[in-house]
């Protein structure tokens, strides 16, 4: 068994690395929660812009503070035009499914083809920083990526639970028509929020880029752990996906410190069925 | 439901001869190697399509059965020693092993069944993965199976592989034509239409599922086991690729989902097109060009090549159902043990959903033969009560008996199996199931349980009855209201049921039509069947029913005689307000 | 005259559920519209509400066409509607669907005193107004659902088949609230299948049958007449 400092340890690093979970799964389970869409295209995009920021920073020097408001305005836009074509073409539920999926491998092989299959890492001046809290290191941008996840999170909760706009989306998800009946028009207000999904998974992206190595198949590896902490997290609800992150975060850290690295992909998945096979009604 | 019109058999079998004998007419490595390919995509993609095209369950984890398979065969082969032949088989079972434990999970959850499933499998393909390669199944380095003994057909090791690789798509594609063909495809195609309307006409649902998944998986796991062979090394990154997942996807959509056939034209189309345009390091241009590929295919033509083939044919040639009808002695099936007296007993039936009480202690007898009138103002609990009854929704409290036996907590396929139908208030069809399918379907699963011949016989009948005869071919959608209603109503009589439940079945009508419905409840009662209807045309419940019971507000207030109840000073205060109680 | 209706066929696919429809409501009236189930007395009402498009007709609010009005955009006439079996927002709690009611611009101006006006109406809403919709008892959803229709400053008020799955002594106590709303003004066109309780309310009544209007007047000349036992009850 490790020491209780070792252990600590690797739940402080658990707790961000769920936080960063946390910020993937906000802009999924808004979708699926509030538009009735999976997408699964979303840890694509979160990838592209990951590889974008990473790009645009080494190779032409823009920092991530530049480079990042600018691919979450392109994320925005890019949203809004896929919900367009989700309209255009009345993709229901499963099939939005398929074309993300598609999406996803479609980006992979962009991303491949501009930037290879070699793993890539953003140096940064920040990157071995770390904040000592008495014998615990808290790396700098593990904990501004945490502190990012939390503030998005708890702003995207008080958008729905506070604003007109937000409350017209939880009512539009319930019911359209009759929400139609008090003036909502639920089609346009999910253009805005197709647009804010997108935008979310591009603030991931630089985050992953300033604290994860970047290869196109990271893609894959983290569907099922996000997907686990959307459902555990329920949809549509900003707090829970965060909480999930968390959860699952602390999980794998603590499977990684007391048993093998290596079996820490299975920890969400065990999660999950656990949930399945004792609260089916969970969901 | 049929496929491609049969081709001249001669050619079939012209064409199979030459398939077998490649390996022996000495082409190019580069032919007989993409023909491996081909066939290996082949059984891919039809097995895929089992249960994720009929029913539409779409799995993103194809690539876990796959891989079993492969390391399956590649740890009895190379490191136990077990001869190769019978690695296939025991991939086989380990693959449909894992499949069903998974569905056996994700098939109970009633909610976003559809996208639970598909993300389950995306997790499990994770964690076999993750599984392989941390043991020492592979360990990291990989598995070799070049010293791998094997069987020389056609003088070589690579003509046994090819056979193989052959093998596996005829027994995949004879698999897939099998299922389509069956009693279990009928249902898998019906759960893809309305699972729930399946389950409460006798379709197994959650049965048929798991052994849809488990034979997809288990050809899956045959393929790997055969590509293990094929490859010689395998690792963990190329055996669980994406590109294992994704294109039998692609593969089914675009030659059709529903067609036994389809997935094999679209593996054809798509392994030739890869083929043609790249291969090796440059294969993930090739992957997105297909990503690109499938969202066209499905914005633009999402029935799939095939199907939309077959749809134009028919519309160009239509179809005449020549099914010669059968007139049928009695309605009802015999019941197992002799005649009861009392067909329904319902003891305190209670029921709420969140904050609402939608039945109260309702305590109900339904007499054998009987025509029972089930009336009330809105919301007073009618369709609840025959949605418990049929198994829909469980109860909260109190006891429901058919026949003697208790069925309250019996799942919805049982009770149908037990002498129990319904037709549903807004018609509920199977829409890519054609008018007599869906009739067919409830003869199969019904009471009656009828083979595949007779069922078609049965439906045809029904039809005729209802007089639905000239649209047997058609599809839901183009039947008007009307006669989408009378389809419900054929539907449930071809279940051949003891007890028919009806959700107003008059509405709508006009008055010549109500009086011949009339009589053909009347009917169906004198062919041996207890009838319970909810109806708000009071005239026809007056005019029809033996007794009549009057529910408010979830409680049973009134039960007699027709003339009885609808002069009851509680039931006319319901009605008309206490002031007009004369 | 408010709301003028002439010649509405509204259908569902194919043949119209309900045909040639002609009613007024003034303004300060209370108008029910009678029939037993299946007479088309929702589709009717969710015309109006711009819930469903009509085959063919005019539905002339003061002046403008809601027939041919975007769904979003008929409440802004002054129509509020209470929908049949409530439709309430679930997962919100009360005072969140009451400010939905609210939405529309014009009206979210006036948030605060729509809301004490309701609370005011409702004084069991008050203590529940952080309660979530969907754990609340029937006759309360209905109270909520009225107040959401009447946050939207509506002229004309909506309400189908409000009585729907209310115990008696509840349904009393709304159309009691039903009289004080329409005491300060407002029109309110009701359709109901609780025949005694609509004519006791209304000041006149259409009978609806089968799609149709086959009367219309005063309530006590309607029930007069033989004819409405013999719909409702058969005999």
């Amino acid at each position: 068994m490790p020491s209780a400092t070792l252990l600590t340890q690797s739940l402080i690093t658990g707790v961000l690395a769920g936080a960063l979970y946390g910020l993937l799964a906000l802009g999924l389970s808004l979708s699926w929660g509030l538009l009735r869409l999976v997408n699964i295209g979303h840890f694509a995009m979160a990838l592209l812009g990951a590889y974008l920021t990473w790009y645009l920073g080494s190779a032409l020097g823009i920092p991530p503070y530049v480079s990042g408001p600018v691919i979450v305005a392109a994320f925005f836009l890019y949203g809004v035009a896929l919900h367009w074509v989700f309209m255009r073409f009345r993709v229901a539920e499963m099939a939005s499914m398929l074309i993300t999926f598609s999406i996803a491998v479609f980006l992979e092989s962009v991303i491949q083809a501009l930037w290879t299959a070699d793993f890539r890492r953003y140096e940064t001046a920040w990157a071995s920083s770390s904040v000592v809290v008495g014998p615990f290191f808290v790396p700098t941008l593990n904990l501004a990526a945490a502190i990012m996840a939390s503030v998005l999170a708890v702003l995207t909760w008080a958008w729905l639970r506070w604003t007109y706009v937000g409350k017209a989306l939880r009512a539009g998800a319930e019911d359209a028509p009759i929400a139609a009946a008090f003036g909502i028009n639920h089609r346009r207000l999910s253009y805005i929020l197709s647009g804010v999904c997108a935008a979310y998974a591009g603030v991931a992206g630089v985050f992953i880029a300033l604290i994860a190595t970047l290869a196109p198949s990271e893609i894959w590896t983290w569907v099922g752990v996000v997907f686990a902490v959307v459902i555990i997290g329920r949809l549509g609800n900003p707090l829970g996906a965060l909480a999930g992150g968390v959860l699952i975060g602390a999980c794998e850290a603590t499977t990684m410190a007391v048993a093998d690295p290596a079996w820490a992909p299975l920890v969400s998945f065990s999660v999950l069925i656990a949930l399945l096979l004792f609260k089916p009604r969970w969901i | 439901m049929s496929g491609i019109r049969p081709l001249p058999a001669l050619v079939v079998l012209a064409l199979a001869a030459l398939l077998v004998a490649v390996p022996a007419l000495g082409l190019p490595a580069f032919y007989v190697s993409f023909l491996y390919v081909a066939c290996n995509w082949v059984s891919l993609a039809t097995s895929w399509a089992m249960l994720s095209g009929y029913a539409g369950y779409w799995s993103f984890g194809h690539a876990a059965f796959f891989g079993v398979g492969v390391y399956a065969a590649g740890t009895l082969a190379a490191k136990l020693g077990v001869p190769f032949l019978l690695t296939i088989p025991a991939a086989a079972a380990l693959s449909a092993l894992l499949g069903a434990a998974v569905g056996f999970v994700v098939f109970r959850v009633k909610r976003l069944r559809g996208e639970l499933f598909a993300l389950m499998t995306i997790s499990v393909t994770a964690v076999v993965a993750t599984i392989i390669s941390n043991t020492p199944i592979d360990g990291g380095s990989g598995v070799y199976l070049i010293g791998v003994a094997l069987p020389e057909l056609f003088g070589s090791q690579n003509g046994t592989i090819y056979l193989l690789g052959l093998g596996m798509a005829v027994i995949a594609m004879a698999s897939s034509y099998a299922v389509a063909h069956s009693r279990l495809g009928l249902g898998l195609f019906a759960i893809h239409d309305d699972e729930d309307v399946a389950e409460v006409k006798g379709v197994p649902t959650f049965r048929y599922k798991l052994a849809a998944f488990a034979l997809s998986a288990a050809i899956a796991g045959a393929v790997g086991a055969v590509y293990s062979i094929y490859v010689s090394y395998v690792t963990v990154s190329e055996t669980f690729e994406i590109t294992v997942t994704m294109y039998p996807v692609v593969m089914t959509i675009l030659g059709g989902a529903r067609n036994w056939a389809g997935p094999a034209l679209g593996a054809v189309i798509v392994t030739s097109a890869l083929y043609g345009l790249a291969s090796g390091p440059q294969a993930y241009l090739g992957r997105g060009a297909i990503a690109i590929g499938l969202v066209l295919v499905i914005l633009l033509l999402p029935q799939g090549v095939l199907t939309s083939i077959v749809n134009l044919w028919h519309r160009r040639h239509p179809r005449r159902i020549v099914v010669p009808s059968r007139v049928a002695p009695a309605i009802a099936t015999p019941p197992r043990s002799g005649p009861a007296a009392v067909a329904l007993d319902c003891r305190g039936v209670t029921k709420a959903f969140g904050g609402i009480q939608a039945l109260k202690g309702v305590t109900l007898a339904v007499n054998a033969g009987e025509i029972l009138g089930l009336v009330g103002p809105n919301g007073s609990g009618k369709s609840t009560l025959i949605n418990v009854i049929t198994g829909h929704y469980p109860i909260d409290r109190g006891s429901i008996a058919f026949e003697g036996a208790r069925i309250d907590a019996l799942p919805a396929h049982r009770v149908a199996a037990l002498g129990i139908a319904r037709s549903y208030q807004i018609p509920r069809p199977f829409n890519h199931l054609s008018v007599l399918d869906n009739v067919a379907l409830a003869a199969r699963f019904g009471t009656a349980h009828q083979p595949g011949g007779e069922a078609a016989a049965e439906a045809m009948h029904w039809l005729d009855y209802t007089g639905l005869a000239a649209k047997a071919a058609d599809l839901p959608q183009q039947l008007n209201l009307h006669e989408r209603k009378f389809l419900e109503l054929a539907r449930a009589l071809a279940a051949r049921p003891r007890l028919l439940l009806l959700d107003e079945v008059m509405s709508g009508l006009n008055p010549g039509e109500i009086d011949a419905a009339l009589r053909l409840v009347r009917d169906i009662r004198d062919g041996g069947t207890t009838i319970v209807f909810v109806e708000h045309l009071m005239r026809a419940v007056v005019a029809l029913s033996d007794r009549v019971a009057v529910l408010n507000e979830g409680a049973l207030i009134a039960l007699g005689t027709p003339q009885e109840t609808m002069r009851d000073a509680e039931v006319v205060s319901v009605y008309l307000g206490k002031a007009h109680v004369a | 005259m408010l709301l003028e209706v002439r010649e509405l066929a509204v259908g569902y696919g194919g043949a119209p559920a309900i045909l040639d429809i002609a009613l007024d409501v003034d303004a300060g009236e209370i108008v029910s519209v009678i029939g037993p189930n299946g007479a088309g007395k929702s589709t009717l009402i969710n015309a109006i509400a711009g819930l469903l498009r009509p085959q063919r007709g005019r539905i002339d609010l003061a002046g403008a066409d809601l027939a041919t009005l975007a769904p979003h955009r008929v409440c802004e006439h002054g129509v509020a509607l209470v929908p049949e079996g409530r439709r309430l927002f679930t997962g919100m709690t009360v005072e969140e669907n009451l400010e939905i009611g609210c939405y529309r611009p014009t009206a979210r101006r006036n948030r605060a005193a729509g809301l004490e006006r309701v609370y005011a109406l409702f004084p069991v809403l008050a203590e529940r107004r952080h309660q979530i919709a969907g754990t609340m008892s029937g006759g309360q959803q209905q109270m909520v659902a009225i107040g959401r229709a009447l946050m939207a400053e509506p002229r004309l008020l909506l309400l189908d088949e409000p009585s729907l799955g209310l115990a008696p002594a509840i349904v009393g106590e709304l159309f009691d609230v039903l009289r004080r709303i329409h005491a300060e003004g407002m029109a309110v066109l009701l359709v109901e299948q609780n025949v005694g309780q609509a004519l006791d309310l209304a000041d006149r009544a259409y009978v609806l049958e089968e799609g149709r209007i086959v009367a219309e007047g005063l309530p006590d000349s309607l029930l007069a007449q033989a004819r409405i036992r013999e719909v409702y009850l058969g005999v």
